[in-house]
Order: structure tokens, then C-alpha cells, then sequence
């Protein structure tokens, strides 16, 4: 083993030969610049790569960013345009939701009369569904909505219906 | 009087003074300034890697390349678990494993140049062989020779005789960036250092 030792001793100066062999001079002044450089030239095709995907799956909006690259007065204009639509459809959305509790808490039968319909006729919205009669039930359950209200042998009563209060309420 | 050197001052806001760690964070970010003084500080360690494992300086050059770049791109993914030398170590390493197997037996020697210091080593005159058949051999073809035998290593084993005995690496390095233990590393080292015996036996006094 001690002889292995001394012959790998040998070999190891032997291997330092390979320490004195040095790239050309200068080699490493720009080596870390070349890297940077690859590394920026990579990011900026991605960038690219990305640009194209978009012109080819949506021309539209590249075009619309291209308008406002040369404009930057519409974009102001179109996120103004933007932010009132938006608080045009919350302000739209409450109202009808308003709307739809309102109808919501006057359908529940709580007269004890037992006769919903009959209640309901206080409001304006039921009371031409009250002065129809035509045997339509208002409900805000789209499931249940225009399902005849089935005997027990399956006679229809007529032409009783349920029918979303919403629908009623856009009627008229 | 003793005279003290001139201390260097380090300003630790520059990327030059920042520590390693500090310097993969602001790299993380996509800061190219951090990531090149990075590469600056392990240039050299990775190309002679590289290049001893592939004896030709173009190929060194690119594999050392897309090393750093691939490190760069896989920035987000270094948990730290390791340093971030060995990290690029191990990176590096597979790249030029993976190229050496894609290249297979096809060898082209591109070798660098001796430096100046190489004939006043009195260590490596001493090992030109007085009875090799090629007496006049010279450091250059003796460079030649180790190159060869250092190929018909496996890649593996060749690997471990570059970490070890030209780069110096410890075996507990080596067996990290290898992702092996460190019986595996002993082993090979044995096994590659009989191998070059063998092969350069003829050329050089190693016995």
C-alpha cells in the first residue's frame, strides 16, 4: 500500500502539469461580460418570443397597444371609460339586488290568513299578479320556475304556474 | 518596522464587497451586476473544470457558459441546501457529463498553452522518463500523453481525478457534487490513479 502511495505521489506531481495549462491571455477579462450578455440576449428573444405568440393568438390587441403606444392620451380616456362602466354595472347590480330581496321577503308566507297571494297584494309588482289571476305563483327559484303545480294525480289545476318575480318585475 | 499591506477597501454596497449570499439574493431579483460578480469569482474554477475534464478550450468555453446561464435561469430553484459554488459545481459537472456522452470516443484535443512556470518546475522535469523509448520527450509531449490517458478514464473517474488531484477538492466535495458517497469517490480515485499509472508509465518515472 505505503508503495501504491509513493507511486500515486508520482502521479499526482504528474497531474499537476495540468494546473500550468492556462487559456490565452486576457480569456477571462471578458468571459463574465460574454455570460451577461447571453443571459440579456436570452431574456430579450423571450420577451420577443412572447410578443409573437401574442400577434399571432390576438392581433387585435396588439394592435390596440400599438395605439396606445402612439397615443398615450387615449389610454388615460379609455381607463376613465373603463372605471365608469364598472361602477355603472355595481351601481346596476345592487339596485337589482335590492330589487330581488324586496320581492323575496314579501313572497314568504308569513299572513296567516295562509293565502300568500293574497298578501302580496300590497306591493304594486304582485299586485298585477294578483289582479291577472291567471294562476301563475311568483317565485325567485329559476328551478322551480314555470313548473306547473301538479295535482296529486297529475291534473294540472289549470294553468297555474311558477314564474320568476324578476321576469314580472321587467314587464311591466 | 513591520510593515503592513495595504488593506483593500471593501464596500459592501458595490457587488465586488458583497458577500456570496447577498449576491445570489440580489441575483434571484434578476440583478445582472450581482450575478456578474458571480461569475467573476468562479470563472476560472468552473472553466478548469471543464476543461480539464474535456482537453479542448472551445469546448470548455461553451459548456462553462451555458453552465453560468443555466445556473442564472435555475436561480429560483436554489433552495440553498448547498452553497451556491457547489450548487454550480453540480450543474457544471453535469453539463460536461452529459456533453462528453453525447460526443462519445470522439476526441479533439484543443489544449491550452504551459505557462511560463511549468520548466522551472523542478517537480515535473524530474518526471521525464531517461527510459522511455521517446528520450527526448519534452513537457509539452508529456502534457500530450497525461491528456490522452486522461480521456480513456471514464467520465466519472476522470472526474474525480480532476476534482481531486488537479483541482484539489476535498472528498466530501467531491461526493456532494457528484451526488455519491464518499466510498464511491476513495474507490474511483484508486481505480482512475492505477489506470494512469498504467497508461503513463512509459512516459514518466511514476514508479
Amino acid at each position: 500500500m505505503n508503495q501504491n502511495e509513493q507511486n500515486f505521489d508520482a502521479l499526482k506531481k504528474l497531474l499537476q502539469l495540468k494546473q500550468h495549462e492556462v487559456p490565452p491571455p486576457g480569456y477571462f477579462n471578458h468571459f463574465s461580460g460574454q455570460v451577461v450578455s447571453r443571459i440579456r440576449a436570452g431574456e430579450a428573444s423571450y420577451s420577443q418570443s412572447m410578443t409573437e405568440k401574442l400577434q399571432a393568438e390576438a392581433p387585435w390587441l396588439v394592435s390596440i397597444f400599438r395605439i396606445f403606444e402612439t397615443r398615450p392620451g387615449l389610454i388615460g380616456t379609455f381607463a376613465t371609460s373603463l372605471c365608469l362602466l364598472l361602477v355603472g354595472v355595481v351601481v346596476f347590480a345592487e339596485r337589482s339586488e335590492h330589487a330581488s330581496k324586496n320581492l323575496i321577503a314579501i313572497s314568504e308566507p308569513t299572513a296567516p290568513t295562509g293565502n300568500a297571494v293574497a298578501s302580496l297584494s300590497a306591493t304594486p309588482l304582485v299586485a298585477a299578479i294578483d289582479n291577472s289571476n291567471s294562476g301563475i305563483v311568483a317565485s325567485t327559484n329559476p328551478v322551480t320556475s314555470l313548473q306547473p303545480t301538479a295535482t296529486l294525480f297529475g291534473q294540472s289545476g289549470g294553468s297555474t304556474l311558477f314564474q320568476p318575480a324578476g321576469f314580472m318585475a321587467t314587464g311591466h | 518596522m513591520i510593515m503592513s499591506e495595504p488593506v483593500p477597501i471593501v464596500d459592501s454596497n458595490t457587488p465586488g464587497g458583497m458577500l456570496e449570499g447577498d449576491l445570489v439574493k440580489h441575483a434571484r431579483r434578476g440583478d445582472l451586476e450581482a450575478y456578474d460578480e458571480l461569475v467573476k469569482r468562479y470563472q476560472q474554477r468552473i472553466y478548469a473544470t471543464v476543461y480539464h475534464m474535456t482537453s479542448n478550450h472551445e469546448d470548455a468555453n461553451d459548456i462553462a457558459q451555458d453552465a453560468f446561464i443555466k445556473a442564472y435561469s435555475a436561480l429560483k430553484s436554489f433552495k440553498g441546501g448547498s452553497t451556491f459554488y457547489t450548487w454550480l459545481y453540480r450543474i457544471a459537472v453535469n453539463k460536461t457529463i452529459n456533453f462528453l456522452k453525447q460526443r462519445k470516443n470522439k476526441h479533439h484535443f484543443s489544449l491550452n498553452d504551459l505557462d511560463f512556470n511549468t520548466e522551472n518546475n523542478p517537480d515535473l522535469v524530474a518526471l521525464i522518463s531517461d527510459k522511455t523509448p521517446v528520450r527526448e520527450v519534452g513537457l509539452t509531449e508529456l502534457q500530450k500523453k497525461l491528456n490522452e490517458a486522461l480521456m480513456k478514464l471514464s467520465e466519472p473517474h476522470r472526474m474525480v481525478v480532476v476534482l481531486h488531484d488537479v483541482q484539489g477538492q476535498s472528498h466530501e466535495e467531491i461526493a456532494e457534487i457528484m451526488n455519491c458517497n464518499i466510498g464511491t469517490v476513495r474507490s474511483r480515485l484508486f481505480y482512475a490513479r492505477q489506470q494512469l499509472q498504467g497508461y503513463l508509465s512509459e512516459y514518466a518515472k511514476l514508479a
